[in-house]
């Protein structure tokens, strides 16, 4: 089966920290901008691909009976980030195959009421007999997905000799970006010193290395090539694609052979086998742009570490002299993404990828864009084209 | 909020690894098959798929491959020691472990440390590691 889908319609609520609004509610929003966007109705949705459930979320069930949708293909994965392309991928393959018309993918979470759920004693991801997903062992204090993203960043530093302030490129160049996003949460200018003199979270993540604890929702919907042609907007299609990476020489928050957990030591350039996105016809120099689940700044650079943008301990010298900001050569999150517009779970940025391939991204356009990458730390991956 | 500080969960798998920290022993998986150790504890040999496997007493040795010192208060029950350290361990059998450093020093990348048995109550001891 050949997959032809295309990103109609997207929508957005509003984004902010402690809003008082439910996540059923806040996705309201965005799903009725989506469908006025797309020129659908309520009726025509008959997919749902859900990323982050309950209690950050929603879970599918919720949305179908809360919103009197009639659903025939759903797709839900387990509480996590690392499931927004695994969501985008779904939506695609469905429409393709003919198992629904139109997906919406729909993603609304509260994490300022949640976000006990993140780390501390109400933190069940790191429950786990073996330990959480991102290296949590809760007994001995480790705990929330900061934790995994420090110990990998820690000893990432040690082996490339990088430091705090070549880091803090990724979120200031960030920032840069958002500073024109009237939706952004963050628009003050994020400075050197600011981000040095911020206090430790978990050596060595400083507070500007992690992203917002926000609320918000975005739906993005999705129809297969031919019906997208008939609707209101300029499809934007879901390109080239590559699934998640897992292993035992996988760790959710690094590069391969990095040495987290029980991965090899061994570090060396991304494998053929892990770039097999690039070989769907749009080879990586045609990539005008990069998308990335910055829920962390190092997570940015073991992402374009993955898709060989730069070698192994090659990307804290990568992202350095405004490379990935505004007009840079390779602009990496141009609504500000988690760390500085808001973390509606990297979905924000899908929804940026699409306004700049549909050539509408205002402030942020990246001039005559026509191919974009999502691409995550843990190796998977869609590119988006106009 | 709960005072109390987070406890493993125990199961089949990983049970003869908590029982041999209560006898302070640190034991591995070790497959008979290939001869390799691992960890986290599972059923069967993830390098060579054998169902072999034999608990084995490990040297108790090993370096430290990465570490964290965690500043923001997560856990109320952990307040009083914060900041912290967390440390992995890469064993000389070659699995890692997560653990905490005690005596008082910053960790370092490729210090050597050994394991020391920390009984918390009487139904669990927990390893951690001092400064070889």
């Amino acid at each position: 089966m050949k997959i032809d889908a295309a990103i109609v319609g997207i929508g957005c609520s509003a984004f902010g920290r402690g809003l008082p609004d439910s996540q059923l509610r806040l996705a309201y929003a965005a799903f009725k901008q989506a469908l006025a966007d797309a020129g659908l109705e309520r009726k025509d949705v008959d997919g749902l691909s859900i990323h982050l459930g309950w209690p950050l979320g929603l879970d599918y069930d919720r949305v179908a009976e809360g919103f009197g949708l009639d659903i025939r293909y759903v797709n839900q994965s387990w509480l996590h980030g690392r499931f927004v392309t695994n969501a985008l991928q779904h939506a695609a393959l469905a429409v393709s195959a003919g198992l629904a018309d139109v997906v919406a993918c729909v993603t609304a979470v509260s994490f300022t009421r949640e976000r006990g759920f993140l780390g501390g004693p109400g933190d069940i991801e790191g429950n786990r007999e073996e330990g959480g997903t991102h290296g949590e062992v809760p007994y001995y204090g480790l705990t929330a997905p900061a934790g995994g993203a420090a110990i990998a960043m820690q000893r990432y530093m040690h082996l490339h000799g990088v430091t705090s302030a070549q880091l803090a490129a990724v979120p200031m160049s960030i920032r840069r970006h958002a500073l024109g996003n009237p939706r952004a949460i963050m628009r003050e200018p994020l400075t050197l010193e600011a981000h040095q003199g911020a206090r430790m979270v978990a050596d060595p993540l400083r507070l500007f290395d992690c992203c917002l604890i926000s609320d918000g929702a975005a739906v993005v919907l999705v129809a297969r090539g031919d019906h997208a042609r008939d609707l209101r907007q300029k499809p934007v299609r879901i390109g080239p694609m590559q699934g998640t990476r897992s292993g035992r020489d996988e760790f959710i928050f690094a590069p391969r052979g990095l040495g987290i957990n029980q991965q090899s030591a061994k570090r060396g350039r991304a494998r053929e086998r892990d770039l097999e996105v690039f070989g769907q016809g749009v080879a990586r120099d045609e990539v005008q742009g990069f998308y990335t689940y910055d829920a962390f700044s190092p997570l940015v650079l073991f992402a374009l570490e993955r898709f060989g943008y730069a070698g192994p301990g090659e990307a804290a010298a990568f992202v350095q002299n405004g490379r990935i900001g505004p007009g840079g050569a390779l602009p990496v999150n141009t609504s500000g993404g988690l760390l500085s517009e808001a973390h509606v779970a990297g979905w924000n940025s899908i929804c940026e990828m699409t306004r700049q391939l549909r050539g509408t991204a205002g402030a942020s356009q990246i001039a005559d864009a026509r191919a974009l990458q999502w691409g995550t730390a843990w190796g998977d991956s869609v590119i988006l084209t106009a | 909020m709960s005072i109390e500080k987070p406890r493993p969960r125990i199961g089949p798998d990983s049970a003869p690894f908590w029982n041999g920290c209560r006898e302070h022993r640190l034991m591995l998986p070790v497959c008979t098959a290939c001869g390799k150790a691992h960890l986290p504890p599972g059923p069967v040999c993830p390098f060579c798929f054998a169902d072999a496997i034999a608990w084995r007493e490990a040297s108790g040795k090993g370096r430290i491959s990465t570490w964290t010192v965690v500043h923001k208060a997560w856990f109320p029950a952990f307040a009083a020691e914060s900041p912290y350290n967390v440390i992995q361990v890469e064993l000389d059998e070659g699995p890692r472990l997560t653990s905490n450093l005690i005596g008082g020093t910053t960790p370092a990348i490729g210090q050597r440390v050994e394991v020391v048995f920390d009984d918390v109550d009487a139904a669990l001891t927990l390893h951690r590691f001092r400064p070889a």
